[in-house]
């Protein structure tokens, strides 16, 4: 390896609504930058090989496994995490519904199935449960039967149709 | 992951010079739902990747042309399963692009990026070859247009240079009206690797057209002209016979973790059967297009 | 049957109340051990070899020491000789290979870096030479009379079997089998596969020197055990080792036991900086796993359906090192007779060391292995007797209060009402529909047999309260149910009361996370806590108003005198007076050891549970899609009802990933083929039954607070012998090796002779 293979990348990326601007390793993921020079650790880390959905962020409103993205890929971007995904400390429509029908279990696969789900009812606010299904099945959870997930996601879309 | 050096460059001719100057040490980096991978467990080590995300002359549209269609180096699977032309005259392939791994995966990875890849299961591959998709590759020499038939050689290899880039897949307007589907063998239910890839497309010339994959080095393009197999009249007996003269060159591996030799081979039979019978039942029930 | 309901508080018992945790999960501030930043931490990789045993020949760290940022790369050579060794029942697992790895993912040696990247490119560069060296990792092969011995006959001195790889034999048994007499027999040998528990979280470990002694961060499930290892292996007294227990991303008991705490232990220390440890998921899959087992059944029954006698012979294959391997082997086969009436029984269960990962407590705990042997038994008797599957069950269950397993717990349940309840859910009296089939099955585990678990809880000048709980809530929701409890006792409305946990140096003495046993016994402790407050409380109220403490009654947040309620609070505050302060109380929960029994301790109680389904099977590919699944369990008390149908609801679905697709794929030298997410599968959301139904069945009949049982386990423990035999209703095939993937089917199907 020589010495200058990797010399770092600048970019710029918004973060959550907030203007970043960092040097990056070429070969560090969008997730290594979110977790280690961004102190973000609610996106998590876990198979790397875009199965398991752990890792899920939005970047310029697409769902994407940020372990798979370079971190160099994101400049001029704006990427969401589930940190952005409250506003101050009001929770967001999904936040609301995944605590009331108990979706959450032992949390880990958690920020990504909010980010799965953010961008599935942003692209189809009126999914039907197949839809969801479909939506989430990039998102492993170990721990429950992806039912009161998915309960929580259809509940969150009734909540928005009501809404407006 | 090794480190290596990140190239973005703007224009066609920079990228192009990059991939001759420094030959196999550089890899194209489009989707990267493939590359990052490999980048990981370190099968491959490029000293540099250039992202072509960024180079002006390629785009992600998707452009009627010629009666057919133009589908550009960056279009994503999601792009592709969603767009309603290719629903309406190319639906295996939109089957196909709609269960390229998760939703995450088909917001990322290129319909390009699938064919140089070049895996034997790569969903895409069957439905491409039966609607006689063209590649379009850019090179220092300039740009020329390959059956994609002739690009596919073995797992992982294309006959493709390594100082040339894909720009554009065409898709050729389809000779005669016609129905087609893809249909594929899975672990589960979600999403997963095939071990057998299958796209049957009938015209109303009764001309049967099969591509499958994972059953060989490469995906295979055969045609049934005789009719036998359009025909909706024929017995199953007769057309499993015909089917199984024109899957004579199957060959699945006997290494492979996901599905035996015998299981797959059996599977492209009943995939086979019931595809022809899928794509009949479209174009007898619902409108040939 | 009485129905039973807990009258709660909102929030407090049996209702169900937002997570305590929750919030934090949906907003990404839970920290898990990933997530723990140190100051100056070094990052640590693995090195390991491509095989499943070598011996190691020459570590040539040089390379490694030369990239910039390494500070430390450690093999055997830098460690205490004689090595180091660990383990929960046998001193058995080395801090690092020394001689010879055993399993493929063994580390040889660890770097230690500034960076991560610095890290893994020093792992690479390490090279070491060694002699790849026959391997066993089936069954078969570890019991050949030539085999090579997984370990060393030296680490089991006085063992008659030391000189083979079977690590030790289990025979339990009562009447006379070989002089029964049945009308039928029904034989079967059943096979159940290598499996992980891929939990979504990989294992995560830090140490970091701590004065004089050491603080250690794990994703482990027993903080207080892992003290004692660490102070064990580094020779420091308890009060100087500090274990810091983040809530786990999933244990499901692959997080129990301690693997590479000690090692990050030893580098911090060396180093004299924090070190960390991340595993991939790769890396964990080859850490844990659940026990394989060939287990051959042969059941006599008299015409009628009852059962005459249970013969079981149940080989389980574990890994390299014990574990708590054994442990599940011994406890898992004890109760293979099932919950069944069983006049004569002979049980005989090996644990078989092999060159494979390290197997360890998985949920079941060697139950479900035995369960899917025992109950396809019981399907395929259904079958031969034409008694119908449930009116067999039913015949031979064991009643409330009868000693099925002589000398044990009698059974702690009215079994037969969640069975009818299962088959009501799922229509067994009228056919499925056309093209389905049905099956039905039940599983029967023994709770915790010792226990130990103290709580302290406190009541603070303004009512609110802190609860501390040892235990680990990995997901299963203990830090709710104590807040429920706590809230419930004491007055408290829930977000006035915090749970403390997962920190040795304050919260007290918690013997383990695991066999469902935490709300039963921490939550009996943290009750004994309340219990304790609520006396200083009647203690206080006496002295305030001038009565006889005989005369108050303390109950649910509310002081009693005569016809006067009093608000805790109010009471507390006047009590407390001018100087303020709080209320300390203490609770202990003991199950003591009984060392004549075989298993050192009768069940606290039983998990039971009934699951039924219906199956559609496409013959052409063998694909198996559940389109009915109901699962029953009986819990005593649902002191959470949401919590416990997620807690089901995750163990049904990660039984339909064993019974229809996990498996670890191993070559023929025992190296892992399938590692990662890619290529072993587990259920995603389209994997689901078409329709899942969940119910309980709430008795109030259990050792936990308010009649509750311990559950969690049991969902998943005869899922896949309801499935198979739902396929063999459906096709007619009877399968006896796991998992049913298609082609396994298939084959049983359309292969002449695989049946």
């Amino acid at each position: 390896m020589t010495a200058d293979m990797g010399a770092g990348v600048r970019i710029d990326v918004t973060v959550n609504g907030r203007a970043r601007s960092l040097e990056v390793r070429p070969h560090h993921t969008l997730l290594d930058v979110l977790r280690d020079d961004l102190g973000l650790t609610g996106t998590k880390e876990c198979c790397l090989v875009g199965e398991c959905g752990a890792c899920t962020v939005l970047v310029d409103g697409v769902s994407v496994d940020s372990c798979l993205v370079l971190a160099a890929e994101a400049d001029g971007t704006a990427v969401l995490t589930v940190e952005g995904l409250a506003t101050g400390d009001r929770l967001g429509r999904l936040q609301e519904t995944f605590l009331e029908t108990g979706a959450a279990q032992c949390g880990f696969c958690i920020p990504g199935q909010l980010m799965a789900a953010h961008a599935l009812l942003a692209t189809n606010p009126r999914p039907t449960r197949a839809d969801v299904e479909e939506g989430l099945a990039g998102n492993l959870c170990r721990c429950g039967g992806y039912e009161q997930i998915i309960e929580a996601v259809l509940a969150a879309a009734e909540r928005t149709e009501a809404a407006s | 992951m090794r480190a290596f050096t990140y190239e973005r460059p703007t224009r066609l001719d920079d990228a192009l010079a990059l991939l001759a100057a420094h030959g196999p040490e550089a890899r194209l980096l489009a989707g990267g739902t493939d590359l990052i991978i490999r980048l990981r467990d370190g099968s491959i080590r490029p000293r540099v990747v250039v992202d072509l995300k960024r180079i002006a002359e390629l785009d992600a549209d998707i452009r009627e042309a010629d009666g057919g269609l133009r589908i550009g180096a960056r279009a994503v699977m999601t792009d592709i399963a969603a767009d309603a032309r290719i629903v309406r005259d190319y639906e295996a392939l939109a089957e196909a692009a709609a269960v390229v791994g998760s939703i995450q995966i088909r917001n990322r990875a290129t319909l390009a990026g699938n064919i140089c890849n070049a895996s034997p299961a790569a969903d895409t591959a069957p439905s491409l070859l039966v609607y006689g998709a063209r590649v379009i590759v850019a090179g220092v020499a300039g740009t020329r247009a390959v059956p994609l038939d002739e690009v596919f050689v073995r797992s992982g290899v294309t006959t493709l240079a390594a100082d040339e880039i894909v720009t554009a897949i065409e898709l050729p307007r389809p000779a005669k009206p016609g129905r087609s589907v893809h249909v594929r063998r899975t672990r589960r239910r979600g999403h997963d690797l095939a071990s057998v890839t299958l796209t049957c497309a009938v015209d109303t010339d009764g001309l049967t057209r099969l591509a499958y994959g994972s059953l060989g080095p490469r995906p295979l393009l055969v045609a049934d002209d005789t009719g036998l197999l359009a025909d909706p009249a024929a017995p199953d007996a007769a057309k499993a016979e015909r089917l199984e003269t024109l899957f004579a060159a199957a060959a699945p591996s006997p290494r492979s973790m996901r599905a035996s030799p015998d299981y797959r081979l059996a599977m492209l039979h009943v995939l086979g059967l019931r595809a022809v019978g899928t794509a009949i039942d479209r174009l007898t029930g619902g409108s040939a297009r | 049957m009485t129905e039973h309901h807990v009258v709660g508080l909102p929030g407090g018992v049996g209702a169900s109340p937002a997570r305590v945790g929750g919030r934090a999960r949906v907003t990404g501030r839970q920290a898990y051990v990933a997530d723990v930043r140190l100051e100056d931490a070094l990052e640590v990789k693995l090195v390991t070899l491509d095989c499943a045993r070598a011996r190691i020949v020459a570590i040539d760290a040089s390379a490694a020491l030369a990239v910039p940022g390494v500070r430390l790369v450690l093999s055997a050579a830098d460690l205490p000789d004689p090595m180091p060794r660990f383990g929960p029942q046998f001193q058995d697992r080395p801090v690092l290979a020394v001689g010879e790895t055993r399993y493929h993912g063994e580390p040889v040696a660890a770097v230690a870096a500034d960076t991560r990247d610095a890290a893994e490119e020093a792992a690479r560069l390490v090279r070491v030479e060694y002699a790849e060296l026959p391997a066993v990792s089936t069954i078969a092969a570890a019991l050949a009379p030539d085999a090579p011995l997984v370990q060393d006959a030296s680490i089991r001195p006085g063992d008659p079997l030391a000189a083979t790889n079977v690590l030790r034999e289990h025979r339990y048994g009562w009447g006379d089998v070989e002089g029964a007499t049945a009308d039928v027999v029904v034989e079967g040998t059943y096979a159940f596969p290598m499996v992980t528990q891929f939990a979504i979280e990989p294992h995560g470990f830090l140490a970091a020197p701590d004065g004089d002694g050491i603080a250690v961060w794990s994703s482990i499930q027993h903080p207080n055990w892992l003290q004692r290892v660490i102070a064990g292996l580094l020779a420091l007294p308890l009060s100087k080792v500090r274990v810091f227990a983040p809530d786990p991303g999933g244990g499901f008991g692959g997080k129990q036991h301690a693997k590479f705490e000690p090692l990050v232990a030893f580098i911090a220390l060396r180093a004299g900086r924090p070190a960390r440890l991340v595993l991939t998921l790769e890396e964990t899959f080859q850490a844990v796993r659940r026990g394989a087992a060939e287990i051959r059944v042969r059941s006599g029954f008299r015409r009628d359906g009852s059962l005459v006698f249970r013969d079981v012979e149940a080989n389980y294959l574990i890994g390299a090192y014990a574990d708590i391997a054994d442990r599940t082997v011994a406890k898992g086969t004890y109760t293979s007779c099932g919950p069944y009436r069983t006049p004569a029984a002979r049980i005989v269960a090996r644990s078989i060391l092999s060159n494979t990962t390290p197997s360890t407590a998985f949920r079941g705990f060697g139950n479900p292995q035995q369960i899917w042997a025992v109950e396809s038994n019981m399907d395929e008797a259904a079958h031969v007797l034409r008694v119908d599957p449930v009116a067999l069950r039913l015949r031979n269950l064991a009643r409330p209060g009868e000693a099925f397993i002589p000398g044990d717990t009698p059974a702690d349940g009215d079994w037969a009402r969640t069975i009818e309840r299962a088959a009501e859910l799922i229509g067994w009296g009228a056919p499925p529909a056309a093209g389905r089939g049905r099956g039905i099955a039940v599983g029967l585990k023994s709770g915790p047999t010792t226990g130990l678990s103290y709580s302290t809880v406190r009541l603070l000048a303004d009512g609110s309260v802190v609860v501390h709980a040892g235990t680990s809530d990995m997901g299963q929701g203990a830090r709710t149910i104590f807040a429920q409890i706590a809230a419930q006792e004491l007055g408290a409305p829930l977000d006035w009361v915090t749970v403390v946990m997962g920190d040795t140096a304050v919260v007290p003495y918690d013997q383990q996370t695991s066999a469902s046993r935490s709300s039963v016994l921490m939550g009996n402790a943290v009750l004994g806590a309340c219990r304790d407050i609520q006396g200083r409380l009647r203690a206080m109220a006496a002295r305030l108003e001038g009565v006889a403490e005989a005369d108050v009654v303390v109950d649910r947040g509310e002081v009693r005198i005569g016809d006067r309620i009093l608000p805790v609070r109010d009471v507390l505050v006047r009590g407390l007076g001018r100087l303020g302060g709080e209320l300390i109380g203490v609770g202990e929960m003991r199950k003591e050891a009984e060392p004549d029994h075989p298993l050192g301790g009768t069940a606290a109680f039983f998990e039971f549970n009934c699951t039924a389904v219906e199956v559609e099977v496409d013959r052409a590919t063998g694909d198996v899609v559940v389109a009915r699944h109901v699962t029953v369990s009986d819990v005593g008390t649902a002191l959470n009802p949401t919590q416990v149908r997620g807690q089901d609801e995750g163990a049904a679905i990660m039984g339909l990933g064993h019974t229809l697709m996990e498996h670890y794929i191993l070559d023929d030298s025992g190296r892992i083929r399938n590692l990662g997410a890619i290529d072993y599968r587990i259920p995603t959301s389209m994997d689901l039954p078409l329709r899942l139904e969940s119910d309980v069945i709430e008795n109030g009949d259990g050792p936990g607070p308010y009649g509750s049982k311990g559950m969690s386990e049991g969902a998943l423990l005869c899922v896949a012998p309801a499935v198979a035999a739902a396929v063999r209703d459906a096709t007619g095939v009877v399968i006896r090796d796991l998992p049913l993937t298609p082609e396994r089917v298939w084959r049983a199907l359309h292969v002449a002779g695989d049946a």
